[in-house]
C-alpha cells in the first residue's frame, strides 16, 4: 500500500501548471492577424486550426508535462491541422487528412489510449453511451424542434467524421477530459472536477461559431453536451481509457451530423 | 434487477406512445416504479434511472408544449417529470442512507468479532484488515503501536515519511485526493486509532473512487471504534495473562510454603537429634560423675569429653543464631581487621588434621597472599564448616585438598575446599546454600541440619566475597570462596 510503504510530498503543481502560454500568444496572434488581413473563409479556417491545435497541444502539455519539447506542441498540432483544413476545402475527400492528427499523437503518446479488455470495455461503453444519446437526440429534435433524419452523402459523412475523429472530438476530449477533468480529479472529488470539465466543454460549443445561435439550440445543445461530458467524464474515470469518452463523441456526433430542418 | 427496471421503463415509455391522451397519459405515471425499484436496488442508482425516466417521456412532453402551449395536459407532463425526478433524487438518497447505516452498524459488529478471541495482534489485524477490505471497497491497511514496534497489516514496511507514519504522530486524520504513481488518481484517507494513551494506530483506505466528507466522518467513528476494540482486547489479554501469572505464583509460593513447611519440621527433628547427641553424653558424664568417684586421669578424659561435647552444643546453637539473624535479614556480626588469610585456613587445617584421623588433609597455599579484611574467627568457621562437610560427605580413607591462591581479577584471594566424594547433582548446585536444604545423597550419607553452608554464605557475603560450587572429574566436589584483598 502507497500509504504506507511509501513516502508522500504533497504536490505543489497548480491546476494550470505547465500550460504552453507562449505557443498558444502565438497562436492567438496568428488568429488575430488573419482575421484582420486575410479573407473571412480563410480567417476561418485559420481560427479553427488555432482553436483546435491550442485545445490539443494543451492537453499535450499537460500530460507530459516532464517533457520540455510539448511547449510548442498547440503549434505543430495547429500547422497539422491548417494543413488537414486546407487539405479538406481544396481536395475531395481531402478531410480524411485530418486522420492524421489522431494518428500522429498515437505516435507520440500511445500510453493515452488504454490497452487490453479494459480498453475494449470502456471503448464499447462509451459507443453504447454516444448511441443512446444520439438516439435520444434524433428523436426529441425531430419531434420538438421540427428536425429530419436526413442522412447525408457518403462523402459528406466521411468528410465530417474525419473532422470530427481528427480535430472535433479529439481535441475536446482531450483536453476537457484527458487533460482538464484529469487534472482537476487528482485535487478535487469526481463532482466537482467532472462539474468544471462539463461546464468548460460546454462553454467550449456554445461559442463554436458553426453552432447556430439560436435559444432552442442553444438550450439543447447545453442539455445534450452536458450530458455527454459528464458521462464521458464518468466513462474516463471509471475506465482509465479516452477511448470511451471519444467513441460517445463520435457517436453522438454522427447522430448530430444526420439532423437537418 | 437491471433487466427489470429498463424493461419497466420500455414498458412504460410504450405504453405512453400507444395512449391517445399523450404526454397527460395516466401511463405517465408508470415511470415511478423503475425508479423506486433503482432506488431500493442501488440507492442512488434511483437518481439514474430517473434521469433516464425524464429522458423517455421528455419527448413526449415538450413537442406537447411546442404544440399546444402551457395546457392542463402539459402541465400534468411537466409536473410528472418534476414528480419522477425528484422521487428518484428523494428515495435515492433515503435508500442510500439506509443502506449506508445499515453497512457500518454491520462492519462495526464484524470489526468487534474480528478482534474477539486470544489471538496475537499480527492475526488480529489481517483478520481485521479482511473484514474492513470486503466492506470499505478499497485497499484497507494498518498500522498499529505494539510497544516499541509497529504491527502492520497489508504492508511489509512502514516508510518513514508516509502518510501513515503522519498520522501516528500527529494523530490528526489525513486526506489525500491523488497519492501519484501515475495513472488514475488512487484517494487514501487514513484515520487514527485512539487508545487511552493517544494516537494508537493508523486505518488507511486506499481506492480509485471518492471518499466523500460524510464518508470520511465515518471512517474517523469507525478508527475510533477500532481504536478502542484493539484496545479493548489488548487489555483483556493482559488481564488473562495477568491472572496466570498471578495463577502460577502463587502455586509456586504455595509449592515453596509447602517445602518450607516439610524442612523445618526435618529441621526441628534434625536439631533435636543434633541437639540430642551432646545433651545425652552431657547428661551421662554428669550422672557418672555424681554417681562415681574417678582416678584424676579418668577425670581429666571425662571433663574433655564434656568440654567437646559443650563446645559442640555451643556451635550449634550458634548456628541457629546466625540463621535467626539470616532469616530476619540481618548480617552477622563481625570484628573485621587486616587479616593473613593464610595463615587463617593453615590453622584452621592443622586443627582439624589433629582431630581427624580418617581422612587425609592437604593444604597448598601459593604465596604471598594479599591481605584481606576480615573477622578472623568468622573466617575459621568458614573454612572448618567446608572442610567438615567435605569430610562428612566423602569416603573415609579419601583425601580433601585445600588451597589458597591469590587472584588478580578482582585483586583478591581464592580459597578451594575439594573432596574426592560423590559429588553434587547439577540441579542441587545452586541450592546447596539455601537454608535446610539437603541434597537426595546427602541425606542418605549424614545427618545434618542443612544450615552449615547457608550460615558459610551469609558470613561470605557479609566479608563482601562470593562462594559456589562445582563437581570436578573423575568425581568430587569444589568449593571455592573468594574474599576482596585490602586496597
Amino acid at each position: 500500500m502507497r500509504a504506507l510503504e511509501h513516502a508522500y510530498t504533497p504536490s505543489r503543481a497548480g491546476l494550470f501548471d505547465a500550460t504552453p502560454v507562449p505557443a498558444l500568444a502565438a497562436l492567438a496572434a496568428a488568429w488575430s492577424l488573419a482575421a484582420l488581413i486575410l479573407p473571412a473563409p480563410a480567417a476561418r479556417g485559420i481560427g479553427l486550426a488555432a482553436a483546435h491545435g491550442g485545445l490539443l497541444g494543451t492537453a499535450l502539455a499537460w500530460t507530459a508535462a516532464e517533457r520540455p519539447r510539448e511547449r510548442w506542441a498547440p503549434l505543430a498540432a495547429a500547422l497539422l491541422l491548417g494543413a488537414a483544413t486546407l487539405s479538406a476545402r481544396l481536395l475531395p475527400l481531402g478531410a480524411l487528412a485530418y486522420l492524421a492528427v489522431p494518428a500522429w499523437l498515437l505516435w507520440r503518446h500511445h500510453g493515452w489510449w488504454g490497452n487490453g479488455l479494459r480498453h475494449v470495455t470502456a471503448t464499447l461503453a462509451g459507443a453504447l453511451f454516444g448511441l443512446l444519446l444520439g438516439l435520444h437526440l434524433l428523436v426529441n429534435a425531430a419531434l420538438t424542434l421540427g428536425f429530419h433524419v436526413r442522412p447525408p452523402r457518403a462523402a459528406d459523412f466521411v468528410a465530417w467524421f474525419a473532422y470530427d475523429l481528427g480535430a472535433n472530438v479529439l481535441a475536446a476530449e482531450m483536453f476537457f477530459r484527458a487533460g482538464l477533468f484529469v487534472r482537476a480529479h487528482r485535487r478535487w472529488s469526481f463532482t466537482a472536477a467532472a462539474a468544471l470539465s462539463t461546464a468548460a466543454s460546454v462553454a467550449r460549443y456554445l461559442v463554436d461559431p458553426l453552432l447556430p445561435h439560436t435559444a432552442e439550440i442553444l438550450a439543447g445543445a447545453t442539455f445534450y453536451l452536458g450530458l455527454l461530458g459528464a458521462g464521458n467524464c464518468w466513462l474516463l474515470a471509471r475506465h482509465g481509457s479516452l477511448g470511451g469518452p471519444l467513441a460517445a463523441g463520435l457517436i453522438f456526433f454522427a447522430a448530430y451530423r444526420l439532423l437537418a430542418r | 434487477m437491471a433487466a427489470c427496471v429498463v424493461l419497466l421503463l420500455a414498458g412504460a415509455t410504450v405504453c405512453v406512445a400507444l395512449s391517445e391522451a399523450g404526454a397527460g397519459s395516466l401511463w405517465r405515471h408508470a415511470y415511478h416504479a423503475p425508479v423506486v425499484l433503482a432506488a431500493l436496488r442501488w440507492g442512488m442508482g434511483g437518481v439514474l434511472a430517473a434521469l433516464a425516466a425524464v429522458l423517455l417521456y421528455s419527448p413526449f412532453v415538450l413537442p406537447a408544449l411546442e404544440r399546444q402551449g402551457p395546457s392542463p395536459a402539459v402541465l400534468e407532463g411537466l409536473v410528472t417529470l418534476a414528480l419522477v425526478l425528484g422521487v428518484g433524487v428523494s428515495s435515492g438518497a433515503l435508500a442510500a442512507g439506509f443502506r449506508r447505516e445499515r453497512a457500518r452498524h454491520d462492519t462495526l459488529v464484524a470489526v468487534q468479532r474480528a478482534v474477539d478471541g486470544e489471538t496475537p495482534l499480527e492475526l488480529t489485524l489481517v483478520r481485521l484488515r479482511a473484514c474492513l477490505e470486503a466492506r470499505l471497497g478499497g485497499a484497507v491497511g494498518l498500522a498499529v503501536r505494539d510497544g516499541e514496534r509497529v504491527a502492520l497489516a497489508g504492508a511489509a514496511v512502514l516508510a518513514p515519511g508516509s502518510p501513515a507514519v503522519r498520522v501516528l504522530a500527529t494523530g490528526a486524520p489525513l486526506y489525500i485526493a491523488d497519492l501519484g504513481g501515475g495513472g488514475r488518481p488512487r484517494r487514501a484517507f487514513v484515520a487514527p486509532l485512539v487508545g487511552r494513551g493517544g494516537t494508537t494506530g493508523a486505518l488507511v483506505l486506499e481506492r480509485r473512487d471518492d471518499v466523500g466528507p460524510g464518508e470520511r466522518r465515518a471512517l474517523l467513528a469507525l478508527a475510533a471504534h477500532v481504536g478502542l476494540a484493539l484496545e479493548n482486547a489488548r487489555l483483556a489479554a493482559r488481564q488473562r495473562r495477568f491472572a496466570e501469572e498471578l495463577a502460577e505464583k502463587v502455586t509456586a509460593a504455595t509449592r515453596h510454603v509447602v517445602e518450607m513447611d516439610r524442612l523445618k519440621s526435618d529441621f526441628v527433628a534434625i536439631a533435636s537429634h543434633e541437639l540430642r547427641t551432646p545433651l545425652t553424653a552431657l547428661q551421662g558424664f554428669s550422672e557418672l560423675l555424681a554417681t562415681r568417684r574417678f582416678a584424676p586421669s579418668e577425670l581429666a578424659r571425662v571433663g574433655a569429653i564434656m568440654n567437646a561435647e559443650t563446645e559442640r552444643l555451643g556451635r550449634i546453637v550458634a548456628d541457629f543464631l546466625d540463621l535467626a539473624r539470616l532469616e530476619r535479614g540481618l548480617a552477622p556480626p563481625l570484628r573485621r581487621m587486616r587479616v593473613d588469610a593464610g595463615a587463617v585456613v593453615s590453622e584452621a587445617v592443622e586443627v582439624l588434621r589433629r582431630a581427624r584421623t580418617t581422612h587425609a588433609l592437604e593444604f597448598f597455599c601459593q604465596a604471598p597472599l594479599p591481605a584481606i579484611e576480615a573477622d578472623p574467627d568468622a573466617l575459621d568457621r568458614v573454612v572448618k564448616n567446608l572442610i567438615g562437610n567435605a569430610v562428612k560427605y566423602s569416603p573415609i580413607g579419601s583425601c580433601v585438598r585445600v588451597a589458597a591462591r591469590p587472584q588478580s581479577a578482582p585483586p583478591g584471594v581464592e580459597i578451594t575446599v575439594e573432596d574426592e566424594g560423590p559429588g553434587i547433582a547439577e540441579a542441587d548446585l545452586a541450592r546447596v546454600f539455601e537454608p535446610y536444604f539437603r541434597t537426595a545423597g546427602g541425606a542418605r550419607v549424614a545427618v545434618g541440619a542443612g544450615l552449615g553452608l547457608a550460615v558459610v554464605k551469609s558470613l561470605v557475603d557479609a566479608h563482601g566475597g562470593s562462594i559456589h560450587a562445582q563437581n570436578v572429574a573423575p568425581h568430587g566436589t569444589r568449593m571455592t570462596l573468594i574474599l576482596p584483598a585490602l586496597p
